[in-house]
């Protein structure tokens, strides 16, 4: 339970170690601005590969026996699935217009064609969750067993790159906070320790003075979250400054910087993590030591 | 109150107590006294739990401590107030927070640690040294605040290790008669001391420790 006495004597420790105490709250600060500009780094890559599927589709390719009242029922077949965000019908004529476009001064490789090559397709754009090689490979599987579909052209290997590059990252990044906050805790962890073996004699005394377990360790998970706020509170200002003091004045140089984003309101929680982190060092030095 | 059976202490295959028996009845001053060396500070952190018996049964104020919970120490030892041989007091605190802390470890709300504290400085007659620091005091002085220390939270038993040790005789008669007067409020008082004048003519009970054996008993 935290008492006043127990927040007092946490704040006379804070101040009495207080370099040992700012060294803990440098290097908590320093750890997590490494996993914020990490994370920042991350959101952005996250968000300019969910921008990538806004551009994939998949290809149906028609018989061109199809009939009309068929190829309606093809097309609301496709568009009854979960999956499916929309369905867009391209004629052979719309085919050959689109090729000839693309080629613009090339077109004349297609001069000597008597008639057009093209088949009449469907182009498939998935629902942005739904973009996936599993998904598009369900679909097109399913798509081939529809009478007059002939090919389906889904970009698997795209997808598979997509979802490496996605998972990948998320992977590296886990690995990554995993690793430095485990590194923080060690931190909180050390310092506690450090602080108890100072006040031994202390401790002795409370404990004979009749003080239970609860009373000697609040202080010093007080001290272990006081320590983690500061330090988390820190790397926010840092991670503000990275942004709007570092990259903004880049940017006006480097275009390329401009388009990063900075998502202010999820680094806001820093000192709150900070704290957890704290307490969690401090608890598990408190619960290693002999006393 | 205590009650010892059988008793055994033993560090480094050395006996500090051996077959030790005695009871002491709740309001009962005891005076526990011999040559350095014969085992009287074992007895008491036996008491207060700083030690385990290697042998016998300790019970005290109804707790069986042999086989005593690690987190019942602290309720044991709140029963009990502690005259330090060696003092222990807080160095970086002052006179006053020394002895609240006694009454914060159990609970006690500030205000009424507050005026506790300070009528405990007022019994020992040091309320004027409450805000100075233990280093700035004399031997005599620290010894009446290990006491006031000792008596704030009432308890039910008292123990002093040699509690006139370093005193002249006119401190050491002041600290005589604080005991008496916490022993007339009813507490259970064991005092572990070589000062003869500290017991005679007192008619309390006096138990004679010599290596570690309990090798008489009379009265003072």
């Amino acid at each position: 339970m935290i008492t006043p006495y127990a927040l007092k004597l946490a704040i006379q420790s804070l101040l009495k170690e207080k370099w040992i105490n700012l060294l803990s709250v440098l290097t908590i600060a320093a750890g997590l601005l490494i996993i914020s500009i990490s994370f920042l780094v991350l959101y952005n890559i996250d968000i300019a590969t969910k921008r990538l599927p806004e551009k994939f589709s998949m290809t149906v390719y028609l018989d061109n026996s199809l009939q009309r009242d068929r190829l309606d029922s093809v097309i609301d077949s496709f568009k009854k699935r979960k999956a499916v965000l929309s369905v867009k019908y391209i004629s052979k004529d719309e085919a050959i217009r689109e090729l000839k476009s693309s080629l613009k001064n090339s077109d004349y490789i297609l001069e000597g064609l008597e008639e057009n090559p093209l088949p009449a397709s469907l182009e498939i754009k998935l629902r942005e969750d739904d973009v996936r090689a599993e998904t598009a490979q369900q679909l097109a599987g399913e798509a081939l067993k529809i009478k007059g579909v002939t090919e389906v052209d889904y970009g698997d290997k795209f997808l598979s790159t997509l979802n490496t590059i996605k998972k990948g990252f998320k992977a590296i990044g886990l690995v990554f906070v995993a690793i430095l906050s485990t590194g923080i805790i060690f931190v909180c962890y050390s310092t506690v320790k450090i602080l108890f073996y100072r006040r031994t004699e202390e401790i002795e005394t409370f404990k004979l003075l009749g003080a239970t377990k609860g009373f000697i360790r609040t202080p010093f998970i007080i001290e272990g979250a006081v320590i983690g706020a500061c330090g988390g509170l820190l790397s926010l200002a840092g991670c503000f400054f990275f942004y709007y003091a570092l990259l903004m004045r880049l940017s006006i140089n480097m275009p390329v910087f401009k388009s990063v984003l900075f998502p202010a309101n999820l680094f806001m929680p820093l000192p709150v993590i900070g704290m957890l982190l704290g307490i969690t060092g401090a608890t598990i030095a408190l619960g290693r030591l002999k006393y | 109150m205590i009650d010892f059976q059988n008793v055994t202490k033993d560090y480094d295959n050395q006996t500090a107590i051996r077959d030790v028996s005695f009871s002491a009845g709740k309001g009962e001053m005891i005076f526990l006294t011999g040559p350095s060396g014969s085992g009287k500070s074992t007895l008491l952190k036996l008491i207060y739990l700083a030690e385990r018996p290697d042998n016998g049964e300790i019970i005290i104020d109804g707790f069986e401590t042999s086989n005593i919970r690690e987190s019942s120490i602290p309720l044991v030892r709140r029963k009990i107030g502690i005259v330090f041989q060696d003092f222990r007091l807080l160095e970086n605190r002052t006179v006053f927070e020394n002895i609240a802390l006694a009454l914060r470890i159990r609970g006690v709300s500030e205000r009424e640690t507050k005026s506790r504290a300070y009528d405990a400085l007022k019994t020992v007659n040091l309320r004027h040294k409450s805000d100075s620091y233990p280093k700035t005091l004399s031997g005599g002085e620290q010894q009446r605040v290990v006491i006031a220390r000792a008596i704030v939270p009432e308890p039910a038993i008292l123990l002093a290790d040699e509690p006139t040790g370093n005193l002249d005789p006119d401190t050491a008669e002041g600290v005589a008669r604080i005991f008496k007067d916490i022993h007339a409020k009813g507490t259970t008082i064991l005092i572990a001391t070589h000062n003869r004048d500290l017991y005679k003519n007192t008619g309390k009970r006096v138990l004679r420790l010599d290596s570690g054996n309990l090798t008489g008993e009379g009265l003072g």
